[in-house]
């Protein structure tokens, strides 16, 4: 959304570059700390995020996709209830 | 017209004819549309369809002798309709291997994220054989279990197929048969892989987006050249957030590439600053309105029917009855400050989380901060959801697919809504990941009355009730919402004239998961990756003021659940038992 924040940017672009970079490594580090080092931490902590971590990864279903085409398991449910359904 | 701001996108004036080469909403369309033209023309002009049509027939024959010859699903019967199911147009075609290539984002990685780039011949080689021992145990308990069906199968031919009991013990032999053959087919899977190195192909693929978008910049009026050269952070942006969301463990949350990209893009907006000349590039509109153009292809109505009558219940009947409560809830009671953030919350917790909130963000045109927020929360309630209502339902005993449909029709990402599924057996996977389909489907028309009832009713001046006409919803409507409806009517109408198997290799696994879809996701990307690069956290602070958001979300899909799970109750197990009892 090109220049409408241009404003607000420039206030982090006021700051120095070390500032600058401090506050982004900072940032980035809290982010990359937090989803791969505390969640593994917490899904090696509790027996059933450990289980379904397992079984996510042997089933190589995604959850972070959103949509029906992006889901392999979504085909494989169709086929399986259209040939016990039989709706057509 | 709604209040003049940088960050939507509004059409002044009367409605020209040049709007048709110059406005955002049409370049959107055509760009889309060329997209949509390309792949119809390779796959269905110059795709393999005489060969499928043939061995469709002959597959058709062998179903049609074996069903008329016994009482029940034989293994020629399920060897003809896995043949069908073989036939996809994006593997047998140079257009399809050609699109596939150059459009291929970084892949998974578990220890080194630039596995995801750069994958080795020694890497590939070592995984598939760490893979192997599970898959030759695998495909002997198949070839054991086929020699067992196909035993079973005959005793119950020499019978004329007249014993009842030889009958079901060849059908039960023939369904663990089936069940074998399919963990073997899902570790041979695991024995594929391939070295790759996707530098090359993504440097061309940025390429191609710089000359695609490109050309609906420069019609736009605006310089190709300041466009191009902030798209490459762009394009890196999305390209890193692709690396850091292919993690195992990250996926297992939902954290995917689309979240990654926001954060990502926020983070250098908010310390390093983004560069002035990057902002050029951040055309989050145009790369959304042209994803939905695409996405249109794959809103197939003929899967409304998938599961029945109940399904529609399930999926139909209760998501726009919580999706209007919702946004009356939040308008009347909590009082929400901004309608858009309202609608947008309500149909991202009620339809079908990330796509139906980029839908109505930009049919309602909602800020960037209102979607970044709700898709957000969105993602936070998803993990919670997938993890606790699996839990819940093992531990009230709730029947599987009660528990799929309630979980299908309330947790909002499909893949989270199979990840939830599976873990709770496999026939609540298969209810819960179709009624997330069905409910899938719903965008489009969630989109378009959005669209329409922002202009009669909510962008009306000074907010003054006062009579709209026709000539001025028409100025006011985003017709790159009618681009999506006409995509989705196209490819609906194709798929339901070249029948069942031939849509499924020539459109579903050819037009669609060979071409548009491909695109689709990397336009998505490439626009949440140019929301985080523009927002600023105090701006995002301000819409989440006094917690409204939170406590929208939070009562509309307390809301959503009971509602979803009375109707699951109703249609499964008052109304419609015996579909039940089939699954």
């Amino acid at each position: 959304m090109p220049p409408a924040q241009m404003d607000d940017m420039e206030i982090a672009t006021n700051k120095s570059m070390a500032q600058r970079l401090c506050n982004f490594v900072v940032a980035l580090g809290v982010a990359v700390l937090f989803v791969y080092v505390f969640l593994p931490y917490l899904t090696r902590s509790f027996g059933v995020l450990n289980r379904m971590s397992q079984y996510l990864d042997d089933n190589g279903i995604d959850p972070s996709r959103y949509y029906y085409t992006d889901v392999e398991q979504v085909q494989e449910a169709e086929q399986y209830l259209d040939s016990v359904l039989e709706l057509d | 017209m709604a209040q003049e701001d940088s960050n939507v996108v509004i059409d002044h004036g009367q409605s020209r004819l040049s709007d048709l080469w110059s406005k955002e909403d049409y370049l959107a369309i055509w760009l889309g549309f060329l997209v949509v033209a390309v792949c119809l023309i390779a796959y269905l002009g110059f795709g393999p369809k005489a060969e499928f049509a043939a061995k469709i027939d002959a597959a058709k024959q062998v179903q049609a002798a074996e069903s008329a010859r016994a009482p029940f699903k034989t293994i020629a019967y399920y060897t003809a309709g896995d043949d069908m199911k073989k036939l996809k147009a994006s593997g047998e075609t140079g257009f399809g291997k050609f699109i596939s290539h150059w459009t291929k984002s970084p892949g998974t990685w578990k220890e080194n994220p630039f596995d995801s780039l750069v994958f080795s011949e020694e890497q590939a080689k070592a995984k598939n054989d760490k893979a192997m021992p599970a898959y030759e145990e695998a495909k002997g308990k198949a070839a054991a279990a086929l020699a067992a069906a196909t035993v079973a199968e005959e005793a119950a031919a020499v019978a004329s197929f007249q014993d009842q009991a030889l009958n079901e013990e060849a059908a039960v032999k023939i369904a663990d048969w089936r069940a074998a053959d399919k963990k073997a087919a899902s570790a041979k899977s695991k024995t594929a892989n391939k070295a790759y190195n996707r530098i090359p192909s993504l440097i061309g693929l940025c390429l191609f987006m710089v000359v695609f978008f490109g050309i609906g910049i420069k019609l736009m009026g605006r310089s190709v050249r300041e466009f191009g050269l902030g798209f490459i952070i762009v394009f890196l942006v999305a390209v890193l957030a692709y690396m850091l969301g292919g993690q195992s463990i990250s996926k297992q949350y939902g954290i995917g590439a689309e979240a990654w990209g926001v954060l990502l893009g926020m983070i250098i907006a908010n310390s390093l600053g983004t560069p002035k000349w990057v902002l050029p590039a951040c055309q989050v509109e145009f790369f959304i309105k042209t994803g939905l153009v695409l996405l249109g292809a794959e809103v197939l109505f003929s899967k409304i029917m998938s599961i029945g009558i109940p399904g529609i219940f399930v999926a139909w009947v209760v998501t726009p009855v919580v999706l209007v409560s919702t946004y009356i809830f939040g308008q009347t009671v909590l009082k929400m400050p901004s309608k858009t953030l309202n609608i947008v919350i309500s149909a991202d917790m009620s339809v079908c989380g990330t796509s139906a909130a980029i839908a109505t963000a930009a049919a309602c045109r909602a800020k960037k901060e209102e979607l970044t927020l709700s898709i957000g929360l969105s993602l936070v309630f998803t993990a919670i959801m997938m993890i606790a209502m699996p839990a819940v339902i093992k531990a009230v005993g709730m029947p599987e697919i009660l528990g799929g449909a309630w979980m299908g029709g309330t947790i909002d990402a499909t893949g989270a809504v199979a990840a939830a599924g599976a873990f709770l057996g496999e026939k609540a996977l298969y209810v819960a990941a179709t009624i997330k389909m069905i409910q899938n489907v719903m965008i489009g028309v969630t989109a378009f009355c959005v669209a329409l009832y922002w202009c009669m009713k909510v962008e009306q001046d000074g907010g003054q009730t006062r009579s709209v006409g026709a000539g001025e919803i028409w100025h006011r409507f985003p017709k790159f919402v009618l681009g999506f409806l006409a995509a989705s009517i196209l490819f609906s109408f194709l798929d339901s004239n070249l029948g069942k198997e031939m849509s499924g290799a020539l459109i579903d696994q050819g037009a669609v998961r060979g071409g548009t879809r491909l695109l689709r996701g990397w336009f998505f990307a490439l626009s949440f990756a140019a929301i985080g690069l523009s927002t600023n956290f105090r701006e995002l602070a301000k819409y989440f003021k006094g917690g409204k958001p939170l406590i929208l979300y939070v009562c509309g899909q307390s809301f959503n659940l009971v509602l979803t799970l009375t109707m699951a109750y109703i249609m499964f197990y008052l109304v419609f038992p015996e579909i039940t009892a089939k699954i």
